[in-house]
Parts: C-alpha cells; structure tokens; sequence
C-alpha cells in the first residue's frame, strides 16, 4: 500500500518537472494589453518603509501601465546574485547597485547602455561620484541614484549629561568626548572591526590610500607608514565600545544595535538616523550628527563617497517600462524626497539647493568636501567580495603585528587588482 | 551499582551532555525573552518562557512559501531518488549481467562529486534550458545528490533479503515482478524509508544551487537560503534567530525520531554484505 | 577481501550471496533497470563535469558567463594554479583538515559505539537519543547555533571561561584567529559526524554473537585485546565503509566553512572546495575555479584508489 502511494506521488512529481520545462519557454509577456510587471532590486536601507509606500503608490496612480514588483536585496552575497541575474535569459528590469561595484557590470556586456536617455535626466548635471563609475568607454550604463558619505550619528542626551555641549572638532577631542561617555553600561562608540569605509577615511587622512596605480600596474598600499597610522587611529577609538572586532556593520546592523538604546555614537550614513528611530521610536529626537573629526579642525575628516546607481540588464524584457520607473525615481521630485527623508544627497547638483536646513545633510555635506572613492578599476568589486582590508583590521585589533598583517593583505589586493590583465 | 557501571554511567552523561548541549540551547534561546538573551549571566534553565521568537520568524515575510518550497523539493527528489534507485539496486542484487562491477563503482564515484564544483556549469545548463528560477531544477538536482547513496543502500538491504523468498513465489506462477512486489517490496519498505531520510536531510539542507538558481523569484527560494539571511533579516535578534533554527531542524527531527534505528542497520547491512 | 575474511570468521545471519545466474531471463532486463539511473547520471552529472572540464581549459570570467564565445586557451589555467604556492597549501592544509577530523570522528565513534554497548538499557537509549538528537539538527542550523555559542559579546562560551576564572576570555573574538576557527570547525564537524558513525558502528556491534566474547572472556582477553582480535577483524568491512564515506564527507565539506569564516581569517580554514568557490565566486574566475575543482576531483579519487580498487575485485568475486 506505501508504495502504491508513493509511487503515483513520484509520477506526480515527475509529470510535474517535465510540465514545467516545457511550460518554461513559453513568454507569458507576449500578450501586448495588461499592465507590464517589472522587477526591480533595490538594497536594503537604500529606502525606508515609508518612502516606498509613498512612491509605489504615486507611481501607481501615475502609470497604470505598470507593475512595479520592488524586492529588497541584502548586501551579503549581492555580487553572485546580480551576475546570476545579468547572465539570466530573464533578469530583473532595474537593479541598485554600489557605485564601486558598477563598474564590473558596465564592463560585463550585460547591462543596457543608456547613453541616449542622459539628456532626458539632465545628466550634464549629474554629481560626479556616480556618473562617473557609471561610465565605460563612454557609455552611460549606470544611472546615477543617490549618494551619501558617512558622519557621526550621536545620541545629544546622552553628550548632554557628560557635559559635552560642542561635538567634538578634532580626533584628539572625540576620542576625549568619547572615553567620557564610555561609561555607565554605554558604549561611547559602536564601531564594529571591519568597517573599512571609516578605515579608509582615517588613512586618507594620513595621506595614505588602499591600493595605488605604477604604470598599469595597482598595487596594496596598506602597509605604507600612513596606511598603519590610519589603522593605529581605528584601534583607538575602536576600543571606546564593545564592536565585535571580527564583524562589520551589516553583522550585526549597526542601527538596530545602535537602537537598542546603549550606545552613544556610530559612524554611519546620515539615512541610518531614519532607520533608528523606525526601530526604537523613543530615540525619536535625541539623535545629532557632526562631521567625522579631521585631525585638525579646520578640516573634517575624509570620507568614502558612497551611493548607488540603476542599471537595466540587457536581459530584461521590459527596458522601456523599466526607463519610466528610473525616470521616476531619479526624477526631481522623488530626488528631493528621498534626499530628504533618507537624508541622501541627490543625484543632481542642481537640487543640493532644495535639502538644505537639515542638521543630518549639513552635516554630511561638510564632510563631503573631502569626499573621495575606492580605487578605480573594474576589479575593485573583487577586492570588495573577499575583502582582506576587513581581515587586516581584525586582525590588528585582536593584537597582531600591523606590519605583518598589512603585508598579507597587500598581496591579495595586488593580485585582485591585477587579475585578468 | 558496581564501580565500573557508575563510571560508564558518568562517561556516558557527559558525552549525552555534549551531543545535546548545542542543540539544547539553542531551543532554549529561541523560548529567552529578549532580555534575558542579552543579560551579561546566562541562564541555563528555561524560567520564563516565551514564544514571541517563534511568532517573529513565522511571521516573517514568506516564511511559510519557504518552507512549503524547500518540503515540495526535497521530498519529490527523495521519492524520484527512490524510485529510480529501486531499480538500479534490484538490477545489482538480483541479476547477473556484463558491466555490473562498472556500474557499481561508477556509483560509488558519484558519491564524491564536490557539487559546489557544479555551480557554474549547472547554472549554464540551466539557463540555456529555461529551467533557472524553477523549483523542478532544484527536484533534480537533489536527486542526482541523493541517488548514489541510495542506490548503495538500498543495495544492501536487497542483498539481506534471501532470493528463495522470490523464487518460490515465482515457482508459485508469479512472474518476476509480481515476486518483487509481493514479496521483496513488504521486506524492502523499511529500508525504503530509512534510505529517504538521508536524502532528505541533504535536499532540506541544500544552499549552493538553491541560492544562485532561484534569482527573480524571491518567493520560490527555500528555507536554507532564508535562514541563512536571517541574521540580516533579524538583525541582532538571536531568539527569533535561534526559533528559525529550531523550526527548520523540526521536520528533521520527527522523521528521525521515527526511522533513526532502520537507518543505521541498514548501512550496516550494505557493508556487511560488501 | 574483507568480506571473504569475514563470511569465514563470522557466521553471517544471511546466509549465501544471492543467486543470480537465472536461465531464461531477457537479457535486456537489468540494462533496463539501471537505464534511469545512467540516464540521470548523464545529464545532471556527467554532462555538468564535461562542461566544468570544458570551462577549465578556457578564459571564462562574466563577460564569457553572460555574453557566451569563450576562448580556449589550452592548460593555462591549470598552469596558473600548479605554479601558485597558496594552492598547495591549500592543498596541504585539506589533507591536515580531513586527516584530523577523519582520526578524530572514527576513534570518537568508536569508543561511543563501544559504551553505547557496555550500557544498561536506561543509560544506552538516553545516550542514543542524545546522539540521533546531535545527527538531526540540519548543518545550517547546527553552523548558525555554533556561532551563538561562540559569540564574542553574548556568546556562552565565552562566559562559562570567564566564569571559571579566564578573564582573558572576556569578549574574545573566537573567529578573527586562524587557529581557533580552524579549532571550532574542526569541533563542530566531528560533533555533527560521531553520531551517524557512532550508532552505526553499534549496530554492527550487535550483531557479533556474544558467544565468541565469552569464549575469549575464557580465555583471558581483556578489552583492549577482543577488540583487536574479535570486534575489529569481523567488523573491517564496516570500518572500511564508515572510513570511506567520513573521508569523503570531510573532504568535500563545504557550508560549514563558508557559513562560519568563508575561507579566513587569512587562509586559516580554506579548503579545496571553498577555494573554488570563493575564486569562482568571489573574484568570478570561473576558469580557474573549475580547474580547481577538477584537480579536487582527481585528488579524492587518488586518495580512495585503494577503496575503489578493492570495490571492484569483491564485486568481481561475487
């Protein structure tokens, strides 16, 4: 008797694999009326919630044409999965990518060149650290989204009762502002051991950089005398909190740590603020932000320009309803929307003018002024995906020998640099 | 009780202590408020007990289409497994022909395959087959991962069925497969089951092909893939962590309560009798 | 071999190997039968291995994956990767990983399977329903629970050392060391292996007649020796299988590494297997990471030569 049961489920199971592969080739696009459906992948905390509501539900009413199917993607794993996808013979219609990621992409072949559409954009206008990872050989495959740089986000209450009253200018003052509200059960600062981003900022402050260009040849540069004292800075001010040394800022999300109501700082786009205070409502007003401190005041730290742009993969079946969605999204208005409630810089210069007044974005916007990027080369990505800047960190803060560590990552990053040429 | 008895006893306690411990306390944190998960003094017993973990990560967003998907995919590569591997072992237990040696250690070789190693390739095939984003893919593949082990199996627990039984039934008018399930297929069926447990726990648990073979279709993924975003999609929250864990490991855990003892007689059974 | 050895010291419950040679029969027939499983074989394995050796002999990175036309380029891919130190060390370091987990798992097994036997009845089902407990949790489960457990901020472990006294252990980062993930793997595959090993070595255990123990009792053999001399020869082929298989286990073991550390820190726990797929994946060298993966299969099948070889003379002898 089992087996008479499990056998007609087995050939039901069959007769469902073989319906299916034939059942797969079959375009269920083909039918011209209806409203199109398109896919699009955009990155967890790029959006919050409530802007995107706010958005598919005007973007709804507008084009009745279309569809829009919006899934959230995590950072972990992202670059297979979006290879995966450009490869496929039915990809996602709109994808975000990281500004330093898009370029192997472009590169690739398998994403739609968009260079017509820059006039329709505004795209002369365009903020250069997008438009122009954005760029290969001339072509515009990606369209600028939004960016940011990251600032410190503080809790005012808690400077307040240590008797802090000016956020610190210089990183001797925020590492003395920083030991003194280390105390009582709160950690002065969240910063997790492998956010390379804040590790950069500290090693272009030194004058330093991660990997440098001879010839056509890239090279680490970690192990320069201002790479380490960068990395001797991030131990520092590292150890005013309880940041896992082994884990960075998406293992655990920083905000949601941030938001359980123990830290004083964390270093983190000015948008994180939103995302805070969607967890913890409580933090509501008792969250400021002041310019990652420089070494000296005059001027602030440098900061990683980070932001993302839209791509359309050559295998999406909807490129033109694909085209309306970017044209929304990257458009004035929700531009201005989302720079607002993200506190994001706009993709266009001209609307820097319209997000003014907002503590979180002055903020940033100071910071911007020493605004730099990752080296740029298409194989940066790789770097990024094995990423030995984060080992390098780990393993300083855990007491190895700098030297010896920074050598070792140099050499996967030459390497990484390098491969395929 | 002797001295050597209470010894054993004690031995035996402590390694039961360190084969239960993880799993213990994982259940355990799953059922923590939150608060006492985060206390700098863990407890060790469960004093107040919780089921808000549980109801995070089943309310989760496509919890349930996860764990249908991942139970529709193993358990129709299971079956296919079975079946298809039925066959192949009554050829080798119970009929002489040119190649069998071949076929048997070809069999063997299949167990070895690095399927990680298949990625790439697979994925090309896939694609070029319109078969990416389907869950019968992902059926296949799991029972091409499960096969060799069931067929060596199953072999052994045919090979410890005596071929009198048939042979009688076949001087008694049946034929050769009214034998078989008449009389081989009642003695077979633990060993059928015991045999499925295996392959479902490696399909249930499979992540590689599940994660780059399901792109766009966010809700045909399985619950490995899921579980293994969780610590994002939960952030911090390991009780709601820890509760996913323990409903992922649940259905494994019953088919195992119930098979458990079948299984291992049976590969006893497969070796001894080579 | 082994099975000959032990029909002769055994006395087997079943009796004769099955008869085979029938008259009549269609010869067609057991072609028939296996013809699913070669079929299946053929396409979801074969034909995927071909494709992997096809990719290994050329440049194949995602402008190849996604646009297709990739050029041959002759060995230069196995060239790049035999003419690399790190990939023979991270050869080395597979061999030192399976070998040390493999020692571990089969001598664990083995003295839990003979306690599981010199229980009492009470004793032997909790310990047994402990271990299946252990079997059952699936291995990502068991991954994410291993790195709860030793968490650097809230982890159990990291208390219980600081309770009895480690106070270095305070927030220690288990995983940003090389030899303590290596150590933490190391512990967690050969806890998730004993069990199947373990309970299925008892189960062969039961099935020696308690005669011949009394016998060599009588005689006056201590444990140490009827082990040598009665449990280990009768049950050879069972260790041989369970050898077999944990090797193979070990050595493709692939999730729990990724899960836990992906290789790091530094090279500490790369394996072959993680090693193809962190260059395929990671740095979208499919050429090479196929490579990698041919030369993996190749090892693995070095290694069980001995196996496959004696396989094939006891499938001929029946």
């Amino acid at each position: 008797m089992k087996f008479r049961s499990l056998a007609t489920a087995a050939v039901a199971a069959l007769s469902l694999t073989t319906l299916a592969a034939c059942g797969g080739s079959g375009g269920q696009d083909d039918a011209s009326s209806g409203p199109k459906t398109i896919d699009v992948w955009l990155m967890k905390g790029s959006v919050s919630d409530d802007f995107l509501k706010r958005f598919t539900d005007d973007f709804a009413a507008k084009h009745t044409d279309v569809k829009l199917n919006v899934q959230i993607q995590e950072w972990n794993g992202i670059g297979a999965k979006i290879i995966g996808a450009l490869a496929s013979k039915d990809a996602p219609d709109v994808i975000e990518v990281g500004n330093t990621q898009v370029a192997q992409y472009s590169a690739s072949g398998g994403v739609r060149d968009l260079s017509d559409k820059k006039a329709d954009l505004q795209g002369d206008d365009w903020i250069e650290g997008l438009a122009g990872p954005g760029n290969f050989e001339g072509k515009q495959y990606g369209i600028p989204y939004y960016a940011a740089n990251r600032v410190v986000v503080y809790r005012k209450d808690l400077f307040a009762a240590a008797g802090i009253t000016t956020p610190p200018k210089t990183r001797e003052e925020w590492l003395a502002a920083t030991a003194k509200v280390n105390t009582g059960g709160n950690q002065g600062i969240y910063l997790p051991g492998q956010n390379f981003y804040v590790l950069s900022g500290f090693i272009w402050d030194e004058g330093g950089d991660l990997a440098v260009q001879e010839g056509d040849k890239w090279k680490g540069a970690l192990g320069t005398p201002e790479a380490l004292k960068g990395m001797e800075f991030y131990k520092q001010i590292q150890a005013l909190g309880k940041g896992p040394k082994d884990s960075d800022e998406a293992k655990p999300t920083q905000t949601d740590v941030f938001a359980q109501g123990k830290v004083a700082q964390m270093i983190a786009v000015p948008g994180a603020a939103e995302l805070i205070v969607q967890a913890n409502p409580a933090l509501k007003d008792k969250l400021g932000f002041f310019p990652i401190p420089g070494k000296t005041a005059d001027k602030p730290g440098a900061v990683f320009t980070g932001g993302s742009d839209l791509i359309v993969p050559e295998a999406s079946d909807a490129p033109d309803a694909a085209y309306t969605f970017i044209k929304e999204l990257a458009g004035e208005k929700w531009q201005v929307d989302l720079a607002k409630s993200m506190k994001y810089v706009p993709n266009r210069k001209a609307l820097a003018a319209q997000v003014t007044g907002d503590e979180g974005t002055t903020a940033m916007a100071a910071g911007a002024a020493n605004g730099k990027a990752t080296p740029n080369s298409p194989n940066w990505a790789a770097v990024e995906a094995k990423n030995p800047i984060k080992e390098f960190q780990t393993k300083v803060l855990t007491g190895g020998d700098p030297a010896a560590a920074a050598a070792a990552a140099d050499a996967i990053i030459t390497e990484a640099l390098n491969s395929g040429k | 009780m002797k001295p050597k008895r209470i010894v054993l006893n004690v031995i035996a306690l402590g390694v039961f202590a360190f084969a239960v411990f993880p799993v213990y306390w994982m259940v355990l944190t799953a059922f923590k408020p939150t608060k006492e998960i985060q206390a700098e003094t863990p407890s060790f017993l469960p004093t107040h007990i919780t089921f808000t973990h549980f109801s995070t990560a089943v309310n989760a967003d496509g919890f349930w289409s996860f764990w249908r998907n991942s139970a529709l995919v193993a358990i129709s590569g299971v079956l296919l497994a079975l079946i298809v591997a039925c066959l192949a072992a009554y050829s080798v237990a119970r009929l002489k022909w040119k190649g069998r040696q071949g076929f048997i250690v070809m069999v063997f070789v299949a167990q070895m395959t690095p399927w990680e190693a298949l990625l790439i390739p697979m994925y090309v095939i896939a694609r070029d087959t319109d078969m990416l984003d389907k869950l019968p893919m992902l059926t296949l593949i799991y029972f091409m991962m499960t096969l060799p082990f069931t067929i060596v199996t199953l072999r052994g627990f045919l090979n410890a069925i005596p071929p009198d039984l048939e042979e009688a039934a076949q001087v008694d008018g049946c034929n050769q497969f009214q034998a078989f399930r008449r009389i081989v297929f009642p003695l077979l069926a633990p060993g059928l089951l015991s045999t499925s447990l295996f392959g479902f726990i490696t399909a249930w648990n499979e992540f590689a092909f599940a994660n780059l073979l399901i792109i766009k279709e966010q809700d045909q993924r399985t619950l490995p893939v899921w579980l293994s975003s969780f610590s994002n999609t939960f952030g911090t929250d390991w009780g709601a962590t820890m509760a996913a864990a323990t409903l992922f490991m649940l259905p494994v855990l019953l088919i195992f309560l119930v098979l458990q003892g079948r299984v291992t007689s049976g590969v006893a059974a497969g070796a001894v009798k080579g | 071999m082994a099975v000959a050895q032990l029909e002769r010291t055994a006395p087997a419950p079943e009796p004769e190997p099955p008869a085979r040679a029938r008259r009549g029969r269609p010869r067609l027939l057991p072609y028939l039968l296996i013809a699913p499983t070669v079929l299946g074989m053929a396409y979801l394995l074969i034909y995927p291995l071909i494709r992997n050796l096809v990719i290994s002999f050329q440049k194949f990175g995602i402008a190849q994956l996604i646009r297709g036309g990739a050029d041959f380029v002759g060995i230069d891919n196995y060239r790049a990767i035999f003419t690399d130190d790190k990939f023979w060390s991270v050869v080395g370091r597979t061999f030192a990983f399976t070998a040390i987990n493999v020692v571990l798992i089969m001598v664990l097994s083995t003295l839990v399977a003979l306690l599981i036997d010199a229980l009492g009845k009470w004793m032997r089902l909790t310990l047994m329903g402990g271990l299946v407990l252990a079997w059952a949790i699936p291995v990502l489960a068991a991954t994410t629970v291993f790195q709860w457990l030793f968490q650097s901020q809230l982890g159990v472990v990291n208390w219980v050392l600081v309770a009895l006294g480690f106070e270095q252990y305070d927030g220690y980062a288990w995983f940003a060391d090389g030899t303590s993930t290596f150590a933490i793997i190391v512990i967690m595959i050969v806890w998730q292996s004993v069990p199947f090993a373990a309970l299925t070595l008892y189960a062969a255990i039961t099935t020696v007649p308690k005669e011949i123990y009394e016998s060599a009792a009588i005689d006056g053999a201590g444990p140490v020796r009827m082990f040598g001399l009665i449990t280990f020869p009768i049950l050879r082929p069972m260790f041989g299988l369970i050898l077999c298989l944990e090797v193979i286990w070990v050595f493709k073991s692939f999730v729990q590494i990724w899960v836990i550390s992906q290789g790091g820190p530094g090279d500490a726990t790369l394996t072959l297997p993680v090693y193809a797929y962190q260059i395929a994946q990671s740095l979208n060298r499919y050429d090479l990471g196929a490579a990698i993966s041919m030369v993996t299969v190749l090892l693995l099948t070095v290694v069980l030569l001995a196996y496959f070889r004696q396989l094939f003379k006891e499938e001929g002898e029946l």
